[in-house]
């Protein structure tokens, strides 16, 4: 019997051209929707300290809605986001159950504490030395905003400067548990 | 005169236990704390960037997961703990070798197709090439030969 031995290189030409197409077709693209919402994952807990050294902890936002910044003073898209948050904080920072975070990732104090005495940022801002709450949020840059429905889980959110207009929808969404446009 | 005759084979022995005996010694890994971290910084790719490791990558994730990996260590988590909680965070696209599951298991399985089929394929080539009868000389081709031969034969009978 005559083995075909050109059929056996073709199927394993085949197989490379097939490997090839697979591997091509799976482009790594950075969502800019974060894992935690994508997943509507809960809270990763959290323990820092803001500018004054005092306790800044995941525990504290239990049945409210909130919203996680993270950003530092050395990122332009953040700078160029700080006037939308501060419209947005002064929008909504007398409502009960609205609460609004900061945390600091890879910048150190002092140089944060002169920036946000520059831009006259107003909310709590925590500092991450170790960055291990930037970890466990996944981030993957700055800014990146969070927003947490009263139950604790990430129902919104971006990599990337956000409006104000988005911010204030993505806090309708939360309240209402809508999932975020 | 017998025992003469095993020397090179217990030479032989030798050589091959003492060969593999430093190749299971080499091979084992370095389990101390540094090594592992740097182990791991390798294992993982930078979650932010292209084609980086941990270890190369300068990006602020891969700094804190640089700092992250040694204080993970240091409270007693095993390698493959470490490893699955940063795909908790950043997906199994952090790490460097793929997983053994889903397109994973393309990208171990295809190198071992390739050298089954490129083995066989030389196996069914010897084969098929040793078939193949030899030809067999015609009349016309011994004649060829005897003339040369007998040219050969004179011309050596001239010049002697």
């Amino acid at each position: 019997m005559q083995f075909p031995v050109r059929w056996v290189a073709l199927a394993a030409a085949a197989l490379l051209v097939v490997f090839g197409v697979v591997l091509a077709v799976q482009t790594r693209s950075e969502p800019s929707v974060p894992r935690l919402v994508l997943e509507h994952a809960p809270v990763p807990s959290f323990s820092l300290k803001n500018l004054e050294g005092k306790p800044v902890t995941s525990a504290g936002l239990r049945n409210k809605t909130f919203v996680v910044n993270f950003f530092n003073s050395w990122c332009i898209p953040c700078r160029q986001e700080t006037p939308a948050l501060k419209e947005f904080y002064a929008e909504h920072k007398s409502e009960a159950d609205f609460a609004m975070i900061g945390i600091i990732i890879d910048d150190d104090a002092s140089t944060v504490r002169g920036y946000v005495k520059e831009q006259g940022i107003t909310w709590p801002v925590a500092v991450d030395p170790s960055g291990s709450a930037s970890l466990d949020f996944g981030t993957t840059g700055q800014p990146e905003t969070y927003v947490f429905s009263p139950d604790g889980v990430a129902v919104c959110g971006r990599l990337g400067a956000s409006s104000q207009a988005v911010l204030d929808a993505w806090l309708r969404g939360a309240r209402n548990g809508q999932e975020c446009t | 005169m017998k025992s003469r005759k095993l020397v090179p084979w217990i030479a032989l022995a030798v050589v091959v236990t003492v060969g593999i005996v430093v190749l299971v010694v080499r091979s084992r890994p370095d389990n101390s704390p540094a090594a592992r971290a740097r182990r791991l910084e390798h294992q993982l790719a930078c979650p932010v960037c292209e084609g980086q490791s941990i270890a190369d990558s300068n990006a602020p994730q891969s700094r804190a997961i640089r700092d992250d990996i040694p204080r993970r260590i240091a409270a007693g988590q095993s390698d493959a703990e470490i490893r699955a909680y940063y795909v908790s965070r950043y997906t199994e696209r952090i790490l460097e070798t793929p997983s053994n599951s889903g397109l994973g298991i393309v990208a171990w399985g295809l190198p071992a197709v390739a050298v089954i089929l490129g083995s066989a394929s030389i196996v069914i080539a010897v084969r098929r090439w040793s078939r193949t009868p030899r030809l067999a000389a015609t009349d016309a081709d011994e004649g060829i030969v005897r003339r040369a031969r007998d040219d050969v034969g004179g011309e050596n009978e001239d010049g002697r």
